[in-house]
């Protein structure tokens, strides 16, 4: 079942996208009602507002952000609640250390020295173990070396870290794609590619 | 005259006869002793035991290192300080400053050459390293600590050193004291014996050798000691031998390789090259004039001249030695003086790691692969994941929370036993600590006595897990989707009956009964009743399922008391299943061991960081958040009062039927820690996996430069805050003791009434919206 629009974390084009299905059905008998009511509901949000989604914390070895869950009881807000706060948009990058050790595993990786590329990604990732880039790295490197198996476990992990991330979930699937074609699986292969084109930041 | 010179002829032939003879079992005896003594010596380059090595600091701006920090962890490297960096192994400090000559070292995947390093630090972390030009250097590493060897049962260890690797003033100094004139002998020194001989009658007793150099080696080939004459003839014969076949700086590597210099349990240490990292902690290149003195003087005697436990004797010998060095001009007198006034500075066992459960475990993992022989002989190199400062401090709370324990529990004893009731012996206890997300395994503690290479608790104590299993049977009702984390389930008796005709009835560890509650709460607050009602109704076989695939590797007996704990685990399958938890439903396989190197610098074995998909994520989730409401509200709250504030941390306590073993498992967004306490004799313990085992496990996480959960929230789940107590959905500051738990979109728990959220005019104006718009 969809949820209903106003829950769905996508705060910024809400009441325009309400205007908008609005407008589609202001034909019909009802329309009157309904644009009362969409006006309403447009009222609320802006007492309410779109919260502005925080600048993306860069990950920081050692301290990542705490998580948004931690309860932390701002002053009663009185009924009706504001919709769920939309997840901020995150943009995973490496650390210099983190990118110094890839650019020397892709440097193994063309060479063919692929242990040694996967030990210098794995270098990176005791640093970073929650960055999803670097386990597509270290996935594309198993795809590499003749490893599909393992490249797609790896592209579902990145995929599960890079939530809330369009490009790295992205490069997620997209690996998650190549292991399965690498496997023959031309089906869920293409699933995948379908779903590395709908994260894809548009 | 002719006569007597017939007798004399008759005479004399049987004489020449004998005297062939004798020469020729005289020569085929040396012809076999000599054969003998070259095998020996041949032969006895190649048994190399392993040598086993703890994970590098990995260095990098932002890594939490304070510069003091730093700099203990290059003293664990006997790293020297000095005003001016000279040679590497020294470092150098000017205010936020670290300049370090880093040592060549031989990693799993790269050689690297000796260099300088500068790191700047602040308070707190590293900001910066540059190179010996003023290049940036965005990563780089410290040596690995070696950690010990994996020696033959005949405990023979040993580390080669080659013969530019050993310090000219190390070779000088063992001919000054032992033998002088070994540049120029043939195996034996008469005038040595004579000197010998003479100083022993004027002692009265044996007080005083004159064996070359090359007789100690040939002793130490046949581990004989005993003084017969013999023995001491054929040493000689044997030594005459070893000359005549190999050069004196064959020989002479041989002794520095070869000499018994010191005892560690059933491990023996041979050669120059252990014994400095056995007493100094550092390669034998590095040692000073006084360091040296030390081990020459200890090579006299090994247990009479125990620097650690003979510190005043082996210190005048050492002095002695720093004196004859002086005499013979090997040092000038003012060296030698100055070396004097040095202290023994041996290192104690802790800082030069020993980790007798560590290596228990990386030895089990590589006897799967390779044979005893290899580990023991083909000088291989082992790349762990020990990560020495995790393992200090799972030693060190461990040991302080158990002698805390201990006194907590003859206390309570003495409260309600008779008075002369004898005290409870130790507790015992057992900790292993991972990285989950790589399954490396960074330390493990096998029993208290750290240092006592005896059962280890961490692989071989298999006890009855307790409620560490219930994430498991919640996990497997949470991957149904019949039940949510909000789905409120009946705390109420339960009365089972077995196969065996009798009644199973369980009880709460209050003994009450709770009544509806949600998911959440029955988790968090290990109601046992509630559990067995959800347990049974996902069925035990899939409980089963899901404790495998989490990798646990034996089968659990199928009883309802399964879902109480009833399954033996040891500790260290606990860290592999809960591992699965903490890395969000991927399984690694722990793993001790990252590469295994071949004598000649080639990797034999990489053991690659592998993951599998095992559970679904949404559920996975799910549990994950109320394991953290196990920290905030549940089992594991009395853990605050040690974590570091704001730390987000999840886990589970346990506890074994008449309080006999107590458990906490848990985890933040850096590491796992598994703890266990108990008795080896089963005996109860007085104490619950809150009371017990968690207190070690807060010390220890409190301890760790550890991170806090920041996992995703899936995109098919949402946070909502409810009422610990009800699960009802509460605003926030509506209710007392609201939490967050996470739920699938449109499982949220309806609203408590009068607390937020009724459904209102605007609610239902949203709702008929929603239904006219899709319509």
């Amino acid at each position: 079942m969809r949820p209903p629009a106003w829950k769905r974390p996508r705060a910024g084009n809400l009441p325009s996208r309400c205007a908008a299905r609005a407008y589609d059905v202001r034909m019909s008998v009802r329309n009157l009602l309904i644009a009362a009511a969409c006006g309403f509901l447009v009222a609320c949000q802006s007492l309410y507002g779109p919260p502005a989604p925080p600048p993306a914390p860069a990950p920081r070895p050692g301290t990542p952000a705490p998580p948004p869950s931690t309860p932390s009881p701002p002053e009663p807000v009185p009924t009706p609640p504001p919709p769920p706060a939309p997840q901020p948009q995150k943009q995973f990058r490496l650390t210099a250390a983190s990118a110094a050790l890839v650019k020397q595993a892709r440097s193994q990786s063309v060479k063919g020295e692929f242990a040694g590329a996967i030990s210098t990604v794995e270098r990176a990732l005791r640093i970073e173990p929650a960055n999803p880039l670097l386990w597509t790295e270290l996935g594309q490197i198993h795809l590499a070396e003749g490893n599909a198996p393992q490249a797609e476990s790896m592209g579902r992990k990145a995929a599960a870290l890079a939530t809330g991330d369009p490009n790295a979930q992205s490069a997620a699937w997209r690996l998650i794609g190549d292991a399965l074609r690498a496997r023959g699986r031309n089906l869920d292969a293409t699933e995948a590619y379908q779903r590395a084109n709908a994260a894809a930041p548009r | 005259m002719a006569r007597s010179r017939r007798i004399l002829r008759r005479l004399l032939r049987p004489l020449i006869a004998v005297v062939v003879v004798l020469a020729i079992a005289a020569g085929g005896y040396f012809y076999y002793l000599d054969r003998q003594v070259t095998r020996q010596f041949e032969g006895r380059r190649w048994t190399l035991p392993a040598q086993v090595y703890a994970a590098p600091l990995e260095l990098y701006a932002g890594l939490a290192l304070s510069g003091a920090e730093l700099e203990k962890e290059l003293g664990r490297l006997q790293y020297r300080q000095v005003p001016r960096l000279d040679r590497p192994g020294t470092y150098r400090r000017q205010g936020s400053r670290i300049d370090v000559a880093l040592r060549g070292a031989r990693f799993a995947d790269e050689v690297r050459e000796a260099q300088i390093l500068s790191i700047s630090t602040s308070s707190s972390a590293i900001v910066g390293m540059s190179d010996s030009r003023g290049n940036e250097v965005p990563v780089a590493r410290f040596e690995p600590l070696l950690i010990g060897s994996i020696f033959p049962t005949h405990g023979e260890d040993r580390i080669v050193v080659k013969p530019e690797e050993v310090p000219p003033l190390l070779l000088a100094a063992l001919k000054a004291v032992e033998d002088r004139k070994f540049d120029h002998h043939h195996g034996v020194d008469p005038t040595a014996i004579a000197r010998a001989i003479w100083a022993n009658v004027r002692a009265g007793g044996i007080a005083q050798g004159g064996s070359t150099l090359t007789q100690q080696l040939v002793r130490s080939y046949f581990l004989t000691t005993d003084q017969t004459l013999s023995r001491k003839l054929r040493e000689a014969v044997m030594a005459i031998a070893l000359e005549s076949h190999f050069t004196k700086a064959d020989l002479l590597n041989a002794y520095v390789n070869e000499i018994y210099l010191g005892q560690d349990g059933q491990r023996a240490v041979h050669g120059f090259g252990l014994a400095s990292q056995f007493y100094f902690g550092k390669p034998l290149a590095e040692l000073d004039l006084a360091e040296i003195a030390t081990l020459v003087a200890v090579v006299r005697g090994p247990s009479y001249y125990d620097p650690r436990r003979r510190p005043e004797r082996t210190r005048a010998r050492r002095d002695l030695v720093l004196k004859v060095l002086a005499e013979q001009g090997v040092v000038t007198p003012a060296q030698a003086a100055a070396a004097a006034k040095r202290p023994l500075n041996v290192i104690t066992r802790s800082s030069g790691g020993y980790y007798p459960a560590y290596l228990d475990f990386v030895r089990r993992t590589l006897r799967r692969d390779y044979r005893e022989e290899d580990l023991t002989e083909a000088g291989l190199r082992i790349y762990t994941s020990l990560d020495p400062r995790a393992q200090d401090e799972a030693e060190r709370a461990l040991e302080q929370e158990l002698a805390r324990l201990d006194k907590l529990h003859a206390a309570n004893l003495k409260k309600t036993a008779a008075k002369d009731a004898a005290p409870p012996p130790p507790l015992e206890g057992a900790v292993v600590v991972t990285a989950p997300q790589s399954g490396d395994v960074i330390a493990v503690v096998g029993g208290r006595r750290v240092g006592y290479n005896g059962f280890d608790r961490a692989l071989d104590a298999t006890r009855p897990m307790g409620s560490l299993v219930k994430p498991f049977v919640y996990l497997t009702a949470l991957e149904t989707k019949k039940y949510t984390a909000a789905t409120i389930i009946q705390d109420e008796p339960v009365d089972v009956r077995l196969s065996n005709g009798t009644h199973w009835r369980p009880n709460n560890f209050t003994k009450e009964v709770y009544g509806p509650v949600p998911l959440a709460r029955a988790l968090s607050e290990s109601l046992n009743l509630a559990t067995v009602g959800l347990g049974l109704d996902v069925g035990l076989p899939s409980i089963t399922k899901t404790l495998q695939r989490f990798g646990l590797s034996r089968k659990p007996v199928e009883v309802p008391a399964m879902t109480l704990g009833a399954v033996d685990v040891s500790p260290m399958e606990v860290a592999q299943i809960y591992s699965g938890l903490a890395s969000g439903g991927f399984r690694t396989q722990l793993r001790a061991v990252r590469a295994v190197v071949g004598e000649d610098g080639k990797a034999l074995r990489a053991f690659p960081l592998e993951v599998t998909e095992i559970a679904d994520s949404q559920a996975v989730f799910q549990l994950n958040r109320m394991l953290e409401l196990v920290m905030e509200r549940g089992t594991g709250r009395a853990a605050r009062a040690v974590l570091p504030r704001g730390l987000v941390v999840a886990g589970k306590s346990g506890t074994s039927s008449e309080l006999r073993d107590s458990w906490f498992a848990g985890f933040s967004g850096s590491h796992l820690a598994v703890v266990w306490v108990g008795y080896d004799d089963n005996r109860p313990t007085g104490f619950t996996g809150s009371s017990g085992a968690l207190m070690v496990w807060s010390r220890l996480m409190s301890r760790l430069d550890t991170v806090s959960r920041s996992p995703p929230l899936p995109e098919s789940l949402v946070e909502v805050p409810v009422e610990f107590a009800t699960g009802q959905r509460v605003e926030p500051g509506c209710a007392q003791d609201a939490v967050t738990i996470a739920v699938p979109l449109n499982s949220e728990p309806p609203y408590k009434p009068g607390c937020g959220h009724d459904p209102t005019f605007i609610d239902r104006a949203g709702e008929w919206l929603r239904d006219m718009i899709r319509n």
